[in-house]
Parts: C-alpha cells; structure tokens; sequence
C-alpha cells in the first residue's frame, strides 16, 4: 500500500513536471508544443550515452542540451511563424516532433539504447514497515522540490509574474512592456529544463530509450493540463498530477485488468471536462465580474 | 517640438484599409479627444500607434524619434502607454500584482515604489482592495486599476480607448476627474471615444473622424454649439 500510494505520488509529480513545462510555453505562445516529447526524449538519450560520467555531471550536460534544444526550436521555427495562426503552430510542432524523432533514429538507432542509470535506486528500503524502492522515494523528493522551486519563481518572481501574466492575455502583457522574445525564449529555456528532469526520472526506472520515448508522458501531460485548465500554470501542474496519480492507482488496484486503465483514465478526464469545461483551475476567470 | 506627431498614415488589417492619411499632433501636457461612430477607425488608430499594428505607411514621431515599426513593449518604454478598450486587467491577478506588471515598462526602477505609493494617491480605492482580486473589483474600480497600471510606467502620453464603456456617469466623472490630475501632472492625454459630448468639453481639442479619415477639429468652445457639433459628427447630409 505505501509503494502504491509513493508510485502514485511519483508518477503524478512526473506527469506534473511535463504538464507544468507544456503549460509554460502554452501560457506565452498559445502553442500545444508536440516537440516537448522530443526534448524528454533527448535528455533520456544523453543520459544513457553519458553514463560512464558522474550522474550530476551527466544529469547538468542533459538539462543544458535540452533546454538549448528548446530554445533552438523558438528561435529557429516558432519565433519565425508567430501570428501565422494557433492551427499553423500545431502543425508545425507536431511536424517538428517527427522530425526531431527521425533525427533521433539516425544518430541513436532505432532500437533501443540502454544502460543502467544510478542502479542504486533500485535498490528497497523499509518504510512504515513496508519495502519500497529508493527511486520511488527520490522521485518523489524531487519532484516536490522542483514544484516548490518552480512554484517560488512562478508565483514570487517578476519573470514569474509577467509568464503568469502573458498565460492569460499576452497582448495586454505586451503593452505593459513585457518583452514578448525574451519572455517566450525564457518559458522555453525553462521548459526545456523540466523536460530534462522528466527524462532524468522515468530513464531511472524505464532506461530502453527509443526515438518516441516521451511520446507516451507528454500526451497524457497535455491531458492533464487541459483538464487542470489550459490557461493556469498551477491548473497545468495540478492536472498534470491528477492524470499521473490516476494512472497510477488504476496500474495497481485494477491487477489483470490494467490494460483497461487508459480507457478508464479518459473516462474520468472525460467526466471532469463535462463538470468544468474550462478545466478543473477555471473557477477564477468565472468569477470575474463584467 | 511636439511631443506626438503622426503623419499621412495609413493603416488596416491585411487586405482591408481602415485609416487613410491620419494627420495630427499633440503638446506635452495637453489633451486630445478622438470621437466618431463604431467602426471609424479609432481603436485601430490607437493599435497602430502603440504598435500592435504595423502601419502601411505614413509617419509616427513620439519626441521626435520615428516609433513606427517598433514594438508596443518598446514603445512602452519610450514613454508611450495605451489603456486598451475593455480594461483588459488581469482579473486572475491580485490589485497588487497588477500594478507591479505596469512597473515592467518603467526606465527608472529605482522609483518603482514612489510611483507604487504616488498611483495608490490618486487612485485611493486600489490600496483598500490591494490584495483582492482584480476580476472581483467593480467596473469602475478596474477602469481605474487599468489607468494606474498604465501611469505606473511614467508614461510621457497616455493613450485610453472608451474609457467610459460599461460605467455609471458619476463612476465616469470620477475617471475624467482624475485623468484631469494626470494632465495637470505633465502627462498628455489621448482619449478615444464613441459618446462625443464627454469628450469634447475635457480635450483641449478633438478629433471627428469618419471613414477612417479626421473630417473635423473641434474645441471645447466648438462643442457648445450643438448643431455643429452634430455635422461634424455625423457629416453635414444628417
């Protein structure tokens, strides 16, 4: 029972962490950034292919890449298509996103890469008088901390104010004199890095990396952020939590029948999305009077 | 030199031309009205200006120096601040975290809390409502939010866009009482307007724009004589 409720905990600060990076790019560019699969991906394969190196060592040369990567994409593809249209952008992400996974194939292979990430954390400890494993504990510990660091800068910072600012009418931000480049290059940086910190978690536990390795995690995050609601950063982590703390219960209380558990995910996102259209954060702009 | 000059512009969305040869110029520390019926062109006049529309052609000097082709964040910070149409608050936000956004467009941060403590004089309802949200406040309490979110940026001209929408008389002889101590702190006023006779008696001199073209300059002197008043607003056919 406590590595069920540690697991869902975990995954659903995993799934929180990848909603929260989508939700900040969304937030300044209206953008449902597809490629973000691709930059979890690129950290997991740097972090097989360093392995030999220290895990910080490691872990820094990932995060640096990824978030390069991120930045690349806004400077060299978004930042040239911006006010072509919402329907533009996407299409051009999700374009970006197989490219970037043919890229992959190319230089990783198409077969799995694989090695053995801190194999100490698969190691168990007792905990309440039950074993679990370390990298569900860690997991955890970083996943809070990282939401209570991205919370600090999201809701006590003057970058964190104009992001949540821009979320909801980045027009209006601009003519505040928020500039709009260095805003949107910044939410890009800064979701590149989480996206290095989601690959760095699910590679500890799952170290097969193939080109669409974060395929799976960044659709369900995109759940989660249209559930928590779409236009929040903390309705995006928010959701994001719920659809990894979900999935995670229905893995282990459902046993044989697991395999329904994505049936019964959407079913509830499904039931939240009819009860809050605007998802589960959108109470704040109802209230606001005309 | 004046401190706002536009020139021959000509403007639009795309395909479609909305303003053709805007012609006009304003004084440090005056006020100028532009009125017309929905649909002239006023707000894509004030859009243009402050950048979110790049003009097709024609010239806009703030001080001076051509802004034409810059960004509204730039063009905030040469001291140009536009109070868009609706409000547009942050209503998400706390009061507070409001006036903090318009501190981003400010050269001078050193100042940031006089200017802080100087908006909250003016406008003393935003310091008993700091902490509310902005969305929970009345629609004259955001009208008032919006402009001191705007001057908080110790803007050199301030652009509004229908002040008036949506509020009571006496909320919006409060407003133009305290845009009238705004003017006589240095700060030029650009209001744009659909209700003529507000603005007409506040502005040292307005605009009548139809067609997307000024069709005639009035003074408050002008405006007493309603008849004319009403040619100039309508076009001498009505």
């Amino acid at each position: 029972m406590v590595q069920a409720i540690l697991d869902a905990i975990s995954l659903g600060g995993t799934y929180a962490l990848a909603a929260l990076g989508l939700g900040l790019v969304f937030g300044v560019m209206r953008l449902v950034n597809f490629a973000h699969a691709e930059l979890i991906t690129i950290s997991a394969y740097i972090l097989v292919v360093t392995n030999d190196l220290p895990l910080i060592v490691s872990f820094i040369i990932a995060a640096v890449v990824t978030a390069l990567l991120a930045v690349a994409m806004e400077l060299l593809i978004y930042r040239r298509l911006r006010g072509t249209g919402p329907a533009i952008m996407l299409i051009a992400s999700f374009g970006l996103s197989v490219l970037l996974q043919r890229v992959y194939e190319l230089i990783f292979g198409a077969l799995p890469k694989s090695a053995a990430i801190a194999p100490w954390m698969s190691g168990e400890v007792k905990v309440a008088g039950a074993s679990v494993t370390i990298s569900s504990i860690a997991t955890v510990v970083i996943t809070v901390v990282i939401l209570l660091i991205a919370g600090y800068l999201i809701e006590r910072t003057s970058l964190g104010l104009q992001l949540r600012a821009a979320a909801i009418d980045f027009k209006t931000a601009r003519l505040l004199g928020v500039r709009s480049n260095r805003l949107i290059a910044s939410a890009f940086a800064m979701s590149g890095v989480l996206a290095a910190i989601v690959g760095f978690i699910v590679v500890v536990e799952n170290p097969q990396v193939s080109p669409m390795y974060g395929v799976n995690i960044t659709i369900l995050a995109l759940v989660g952020i249209v559930i928590g609601g779409i236009s929040s950063l903390r309705g995006s982590a928010l959701g994001g939590f719920i659809v990894g703390v979900i999935l995670s219960l229905l893995n282990t209380f459902l046993g044989n029948a697991r395999v329904y558990a994505y049936s019964w995910l959407f079913l509830l996102v499904l039931i939240i999305l009819l009860v809050r259209p605007g998802g589960i954060m959108s109470k704040a702009n109802e209230m606001e009077r005309v | 030199m004046s401190l706002l000059e536009i020139n021959d512009l000509y403007s639009g969305y795309g395909k479609v031309e909305v303003l053709f040869g805007i012609s006009f110029k304003i004084e440090p520390g005056k006020s100028l009205g532009i009125v017309g019926p929905n649909g002239v062109g006023k707000s894509t006049l004030l859009k243009t200006i402050v950048g979110e529309i790049q003009p097709k052609s024609g010239s806009i000097k703030l001080g001076g120096t051509e802004i034409k082709g810059k960004n509204p964040e730039d063009i905030v910070r040469l001291g140009l601040c536009l109070v868009p149409e609706g409000r547009q608050i942050f209503g998400g936000l706390s009061v507070t975290e409001n006036l903090q956004l318009g501190l981003t467009g400010r050269k001078d941060k050193s100042t940031s809390k006089k200017a802080l403590d100087k908006v909250k004089e003016i406008f003393p309802v935003l310091t008993s409502h700091a902490k509310h949200q902005a969305g929970m406040l009345s629609g004259g309490q955001q009208q008032q939010l919006a402009i001191a979110r705007a001057i908080i940026a110790d803007p050199r001209i301030l652009l509004l866009d229908e002040p008036s929408l949506g509020l009571s008389p006496t909320v919006i002889k409060d407003v133009f009482d305290q845009l009238k101590s705004i003017i006589s702190n240095g700060t030029s006023v650009v209001i744009v307007e659909q209700r003529a006779h507000l603005v007409t008696s506040f502005a040292d001199e307005t605009l009548i724009m139809r067609n997307g073209k000024i069709q005639a300059r009035i003074t408050p002197e002008d405006a007493k004589d309603e008849l004319k008043l009403k040619h100039a607003y309508f076009g001498s056919d009505n």
